[in-house]
């Protein structure tokens, strides 16, 4: 083989091998959720950590998205003289998709990486070890708790991020640009269906809970155990979860509709 | 059939045994057919330069890792043979002392010495409490119990970890450089902590250090590795005494022997270009 393509295909042949093993963690982590459930204190303490810790960037986001949805849509509607649609317009926008991506972003860069860097770093201090050592299985007491409370705080983070971007988008469309408030909230409701429209942002929104938390365990539980070692598991988190989550919310959209 | 009753007799002789071990991680031969026999309620010292794998011979015994060949025995059972729950089980009955002591940050002190404990039992908590105290006392930090670890010095966080691996009255404990950065004061709780257990409990230890000084206190046999394979054993006086090339270097400190001061690198003249600068 040639020698200069060498380097690529270890790069490519290490990406393939990776993503086999996160297989095999996922694997694990399921083989390790009966044994889990166990700890149900550590399971609350986590969904605590990675849901409440989040509300306030995932709120204020939320907030904001409605406003800036409301403007920009406000003004395309505008033109075609349909700005009577601007709250179904906003509510389908944030429920089908802005809600799901954005809050699963937020907490990819806000709770992920915070669980990469702590399980990192338990791994790096040998904490991991000597909770083997202590017959205590790592799987059921550190992994798959955080797993488990990012799969259950996502979508309830999810319907805050889209109340607030309604509340965001009601604050620009009603009260600032002046459309009605019976026809926003009315048209939105007569329009939005809770099977079709809701409910399929809730699948989404835990569909991204198990991937995000799937890429922060895993990068964490791998960490290698030394400082730089940490930092770039951090940075991959982030990196690996926007990519999955673009990537999942394009198949999902394309099976849902 | 003589040798099944042999086996049985020197299986409650020593509670781990270690029959021809051999491994190799990366390419690299960490032992090679590796024996040794630690008996039942001793204090055994493993010795031996640095990189010779003598924290890998424990994660051996703990059955963190499996040889390639070869055996490892604790208590009689086949570590590499055992299930993952049976395994579990075994460990129960080990301490471990880790050399960074590895307490749970998010726990105080308390917390820490009573997680095997909450893990494994479903005791009262006023036992639990009266069991992590007294273990608390026997190490001389009761009064620590509800400070963090980030708030302990070395010395007190490996004392606490030495209380959280006495919380199931073990019957063996592994202590993996126990007297790593610890001040002369530390160093001589520690050493004195290790010499009580066995003494009072009969716990049997097995301790990896490299302070002589320290191993000759406590430890009633030493085995020194070097290159995957045993090198020397005995008691530490007669280890001191002998004068093979191993212990002249290893208990006397000197720079270069065996293990050669120097790493492998190419001729020293030829790296620094004087090889071909005498024909020029």
């Amino acid at each position: 083989m040639n020698a200069q393509l060498q380097p690529r295909r270890n790069w490519l042949v290490n990406g393939i091998a990776q993503v086999g093993e996160c297989g095999l963690f996922f694997l694990a982590i399921l083989a390790a959720l009966p044994k889990s459930l166990r700890y149900l204190r550590e399971i609350c303490r986590q969904v605590w950590f990675v849901g409440a810790m989040s509300l306030v960037i995932v709120m204020t986001c939320g907030l904001f998205t409605g406003m800036v949805l409301a403007l920009q849509l406000y003004y395309t509607l505008s033109i075609f003289g349909g700005t009577a649609a601007l709250g179904t317009v906003v509510a389908l926008a944030l429920f089908r998709e802005l809600g799901p991506v954005l809050t699963a972003i937020l907490v990819a860069g806000r709770a992920g990486t915070a669980v990469t860097a702590e399980i990192g770093l338990m791994r790096a201090t040998d904490q991991i070890d000597a909770m083997e050592m202590m017959a205590v299985d790592p799987m059921a007491y550190i992994v798959a708790p955080r797993y488990l409370a990012g799969v259950i705080a996502m979508p309830l983070l999810m319907c805050l991020f889209n109340a607030l971007g309604l509340f965001g988008g009601h604050l620009i469309g009603v009260t600032w640009l002046g459309v009605d408030n019976g026809t926003f909230w009315g048209n939105m409701t007569a329009t939005i269906d809770l099977w079709k429209d809701i409910l399929d942002g809730v699948w989404k929104s835990v569909a991204f809970g198990a991937v995000v938390m799937l890429i922060a365990v895993f990068q964490g539980y791998t960490t290698p155990p030394t400082s730089e070692g940490v930092a770039y598991s951090t940075t991959r988190t982030v990196v690996f979860s926007a990519i999955v989550i673009l990537a999942v919310d394009f198949v999902l959209t394309a099976f849902l509709t | 059939m003589s040798r099944a009753v042999q086996s049985v007799e020197s299986a409650e002789a020593s509670l781990v045994q270690v029959r021809d071990l051999r491994t190799h991680i990366g390419g690299k031969t960490v032992f090679d057919r590796l024996s040794l026999d630690v008996p039942r309620g001793s204090v055994t010292a493993i010795m031996g330069p640095s990189g010779t794998g003598k924290t890998t011979l424990l994660r051996h015994i703990t059955g963190q890792l499996r040889g390639d060949s070869g055996s490892v025995h604790v208590d009689g059972e086949d570590v590499a043979a055992l299930s993952r729950n049976a395994l579990f089980t075994l460990r129960e009955r080990i301490g471990f002392l880790f050399q960074n002591s590895a307490l749970l940050t998010d726990f105080n002190v308390f917390e820490n010495v009573a997680f095997p404990l909450r893990q494994h039992t479903r005791l009262p908590e006023v036992l639990v409490r009266n069991i992590v105290l007294t273990k608390l006392q026997a190490v001389g930090l009761r009064g620590a119990a509800q400070l963090m670890p980030s708030e302990l010095s070395g010395g007190m966080a490996r004392r606490v970890a030495l209380a959280r691996a006495i919380v199931f009255d073990p019957m063996l404990i592994l202590y993996d450089e126990p007297f790593v950065g610890l001040d002369p004061i530390a160093l001589n709780q520690v050493l004195r902590l290790i010499r009580t257990l066995n003494r009072t409990l009969g716990i049997t230890s097995i301790l990896v250090a490299h302070e002589l000084a320290a191993v000759r206190q406590v430890a009633d046999r030493v085995y020194l590795i070097a290159n995957g394979k045993l090198v020397a054993q005995g008691t530490p006086d007669e280890l001191a005494r002998e004068a093979t090339p191993w212990t002249r270097q290893f208990f006397g400190g000197e720079a270069d022997g065996p293990v050669p001061f120097h790493y492998p690198a190419p001729d020293y003249a030829n790296d620094l270009g004087f090889a071909g600068g005498a024909t020029r």
